[in-house]
């Protein structure tokens, strides 16, 4: 020890009560919780056929045990259907926000976005992959969904990090270039399908949390929560890694091995949620920019609070996905893309 | 202390420093000038243990460097370069606190002790930015944003520090207090540093010990008085140069002389 | 450098085009012979046609079917990649797929109409094909009588009105035959099903729903806007069905040959009133059609087949 502070010398600077501590990370997450949870029982009560909202009430707290008058039917529509596909919103939106934390810390941007960097593209193409030659098997979607998510997220690394890490302008290109390329992938895989699965695939490219189905909800959710933690756990290495990757080695960030981490989580997150409902675009851009706007940019609050109101944010882009045209339905990516899309060239035009 | 024998770097597939010796010495402060590409830098970033030697050994207080772990390192040897660019919003006293890294119990998430706050507090008075703590460090000029990077090196508490042109986007009178805060830090916490810089007079007035690099070898090495003399600098840099004695402190002055009529 | 007078003449011509006028100055020869006579298709276009059609591209399935059911197959001379019906169709030279036909390949046949149906979402290439004196004819059925209309359009451009013509009457006999036999039955509510994951249905303007209404059923999507929406699940369990319509089989393959989620639990499923019917008989409105509505009159209404 070489500094030693006299303990009549310590005054308290400014900057220390607005500081980043445990104490006010788990207040804002325990509030934003409170917030998801209220999020996840208000949008349950809405949706394109009406349900008695009292019943409905009763039988969510009852946690689906008692159907409280509501009919087969109703009670079916509420459990069976919306609430699955609510709870998979949760899971994509704290998915893709996470990721898009790590990403942005990985590649020292707050424009890095799975969706813009053509990740997701990656993991559409390994969806589609598993759809053509293992259709039936389900888990192999997550599974070539993440390999697609590894391989673009390495190629976009080196495309992307210049001498001074990422630019905006190196950034954005490399997503161009990722996302173009596998777009025509894309294309070419459709084109040899039936007419028939394209449409559906066309409509799931822009996101669909119609499908939630019973094997990839459980994986979906899982991946979510695993994945945040894992991020959250590294996330004093983030923040200096998100200044720069040697002013993080010199401070002690073993760069490499936290590296590895952001990639293979990252990808986990983007390629189970892509498996789950295509590409979503932007939640892992204005999310994390949100949190960080109002939080701070520290890593520890902001990767979690990111991922509960990636959540709340996805559940209630698709309850206006599911709704506004009732009984037909929207892309939830629309929705999504619609709100990010400007809030992006803000960001460039201030970068 | 930090001992480099007979280092040897290849890099790029060339030859950037050549078989070095140095020795960094509690309380004192070693200089490397030299001309572009001598292989400052990737000396500074050799010992900091970023960049592999081909061969030769770096010892850590009677440690081989490549046995340590990245922490126990960072908790020793303290790096300041050129600053990064930032881009995301983050405050002096959290950029600061940066420096707590390598004394953290928990690298990810963990919380910094009533310790490190303390420290961070201390090194911003050091360096004079307490009143600045709460600031967005993009909000900073960029003589406050260097005196940032370098209190977050001293935050480190490392007894080494290696600072990569330290004063290369500073004003005169910045110049002077960044130096004079790591030749403080030499008297009093017995700490060692090593300066890579392109300015031979502040070299000159700050500096213990002076190694002259070109082409990756040591050239010279020496007190200022030794090295700075005109016939080696002329050969080294490639320039006329006079030296003589500077009016205040009687040390060594350099000032290259163009001759405007070749 | 134009003159005056070619300037405004040329400006005539390009408003007379615009609306659909043939000008009579330029257009009065084209390389296959005179243009004498006009069809107004089912985009309200006036298409100026050549007396004598002996060479035509289509580029809907339906259309093809049409074609040869006309008599007038050998006069075809392209196709898509989906026209696998009749037989002889696919030793047609083939121009693409609905969605990107070739269109070089498409001029190089030198065809003097090119057929489409909207449903393939072909109105770019309209233009292109018209600059190179390639008439272009769009059908757009959205009904039983679209469908005949389309039959009948057809046999007009081709020169085989007359075939067309017992062609629609023999169709719309049997039509009768089936809506003699459904007319005293009770409705059924049925849910047509055009993809299970995600939901497609058919819509209000699909051509199929009216196929359903004249089966003796009722589509609980009728009034659903579009023809093809993607329609919601908890929607689709709330119409509880009594009968379920998979669209399947034919150059579909096994693809929707499962119920969608949402309806597992519906009344059609639980009494095991789900049918398949041909894909291919319900998603191309041609002679065929008739044939899938007999199929689902006869399984919505087996009782009223049975003697």
């Amino acid at each position: 020890m070489i500094t030693s502070v006299p303990s009549e010398m310590f005054v308290a600077s400014p900057a220390r009560q607005n500081r980043v501590t445990l104490r006010k990370t788990v207040v804002s997450c325990v509030l934003l919780a409170g917030a998801l949870l209220l999020g996840i029982v208000l949008m349950a009560l809405v949706g394109s056929e009406q349900l008695p909202a009292g019943s409905s009430l009763c039988a969510l707290a009852s946690f689906g045990t008692t159907p409280c008058g509501l009919t087969r039917d109703q009670f079916d529509i509420l459990f069976q259907i919306r609430l699955p596909r609510i709870l998979l919103a949760a899971a994509v939106g704290g998915s893709l926000a996470t990721a898009g934390a790590g990403y942005q810390a990985l590649l020292r941007n707050p424009l890095a976005e799975p969706y813009l960097l053509g990740i997701s593209n990656g993991a559409a193409v390994g969806t589609m992959i598993a759809l053509v030659f293992f259709g039936t098997i389900e888990w192999t979607r997550p599974v070539l969904a993440f390999t697609g998510a590894l391989l673009a997220t390495f190629a976009v690394y080196r495309l992307a990090r210049g001498r001074a890490g990422a630019t905006p302008e190196r950034l954005i290109l490399a997503g161009v270039i990722v996302t173009t390329f596998l777009s025509s992938v894309i294309v070419f895989v459709t084109t040899l399908m039936d007419a028939t699965r394209i449409r559906s695939f066309t409509f799931w490219l822009l996101g669909d949390l119609s499908g939630a189905s019973k094997t990839l909800l459980p994986i979906a959710i899982t991946i979510a929560v695993a994945g945040t933690l894992a991020l959250t756990l590294h996330a004093r290495s983030l923040n200096l890694l998100m200044l720069g990757e040697r002013d993080a080695f010199d401070l002690g960030v073993e760069v490499g091995r936290v590296r590895v981490v952001v990639f293979l989580v990252a990808s986990l997150l983007v390629g189970s949620s892509v498996a789950a409902s295509g590409s979503v675009g932007y939640v892992g851009l204005v999310v994390p920019h949100l949190a960080r706007l109002s939080l701070g940019s520290d890593n520890r609050i902001s990767i979690p609070a990111a991922a509960l109101g990636g959540a709340l944010f996805v559940i209630v882009a698709d309850t206006v996905a599911r709704t506004i045209i009732a009984p037909r339905e929207l892309p939830v990516g629309a929705i999504t893309a619609l709100i990010g899309a400007p809030l992006f060239i803000y960001l460039l035009k201030r970068s | 202390m930090l001992e480099a024998r007979e280092l040897t770097v290849s890099y790029d597939h060339r030859v950037a420093v050549a078989d070095l010796t140095l020795t960094l010495r509690p309380g004192e402060i070693t200089a490397i000038i030299g001309p572009n590409g001598a292989g400052k830098s990737t000396l500074l970033r050799t010992l900091n243990g970023q960049i592999r030697p081909s061969s030769g050994a770096i010892v850590l207080d009677g440690q081989p460097l490549e046995r340590l772990n990245r922490r126990s390192i960072s908790r020793r040897i303290a790096v300041v370069a050129q600053e990064a660019e930032l881009r995301f919003p983050v405050t002096v006293l959290e950029f600061v606190l940066g420096g707590r890294f390598a004394w953290s119990t928990n690298t990810g998430w963990g919380w910094e002790t009533e310790r490190d706050l303390q420290v961070a507090e201390a090194v911003l008075r050091e360096t004079e930015l307490s009143e600045l703590s709460g600031r967005l460090m993009n909000e900073l000029s960029g003589g406050e944003r260097q005196r940032a990077l370098m209190a977050r090196a001293l935050a480190t508490e490392a007894p080494i520090l290696l600072l990569d042109e330290p004063t290369a986007n500073l004003d005169l009178s910045h110049q002077a207090t960044l130096l004079t805060l790591v030749r403080n830090r030499c008297d009093r916490n017995e700490a060692a540093a090593l300066v890579v810089t392109h300015d031979i007079n502040l070299a000159a007035q700050f500096a213990d010990h002076i190694l002259l690099m070109k082409n990756g070898r040591a050239v010279h090495s020496g007190t200022p008085e030794e090295v700075l003399q005109p016939q080696i600098l002329e050969q080294v840099f490639e320039v006329r140069v006079l030296v003589d004695a500077h009016p205040v402190t009687g040390g060594p002055r350099v000032t290259p002389v163009h001759d405007r009529r070749s | 450098m134009l003159s005056p007078i070619q300037t405004v003449r040329l400006l005539l011509c390009a408003l007379l085009l615009a609306t659909s006028f043939a000008c009579t100055s330029n257009n009065a020869v084209s390389p296959e012979g005179p243009i004498t006579r006009t069809l107004t298709d089912d985009a309200g276009r006036r298409v100026s046609l050549p007396f004598k059609v002996d060479r035509v591209i289509s580029l809907a399935p339906n259309l093809t079917e049409i074609v040869f059911a006309v008599g007038a197959g050998n006069r075809l001379v392209g196709r898509t990649s989906y026209c696998d019906f009749p037989a002889e169709a696919k030793s047609v030279t083939e121009v693409g797929d609905t969605r990107t036909p070739n269109l070089e390949r498409i001029i190089a046949l030198k065809p003097q109409v090119v057929l489409i149906s909207t449903a393939s979402q072909l109105e770019i290439f309209t233009q292109q094909l018209q600059d190179q004196n390639i008439a272009v004819f769009i059908t757009d059925p959205h009904d039983l009588e679209g469908v005949f209309r389309s039959i009948q359009h057809v046999g007009e451009i081709l020169g085989q009105k007359e075939q067309a013509g017992l062609l629609v009457q023999k169709l719309r006999e049997r039509v009768q035959v089936v809506e003699e036999k459904v007319k005293q039955q009770q409705p059924v509510r049925v849910f047509y099903q055009v993809s299970g994951e995600p939901l497609y249905t058919a819509g209000r303007d699909a051509f199929v729903t009216d196929l359903i209404r004249r089966a003796g059923a009722i589509s609980v999507t009728a009034d659903v806007p579009g023809a093809w929406p993607r329609f919601s699940n908890e929607s689709a369990l709330a119409t509880r069905p009594e009968a379920i319509i998979l669209s399947t089989g034919g150059s579909m393959g096994t693809a929707n040959s499962t119920v969608t989620e949402a309806l597992r639990q519906s009344p059609a499923v639980l009494q095991g009133r789900v049918y398949k019917i041909n894909d291919d008989y319900l998603t191309r409105p041609g002679p065929r059609s008739i044939d899938g509505l007999e199929d689902m009159a006869r399984a919505l209404h087996p009782d009223a087949f049975k003697q």
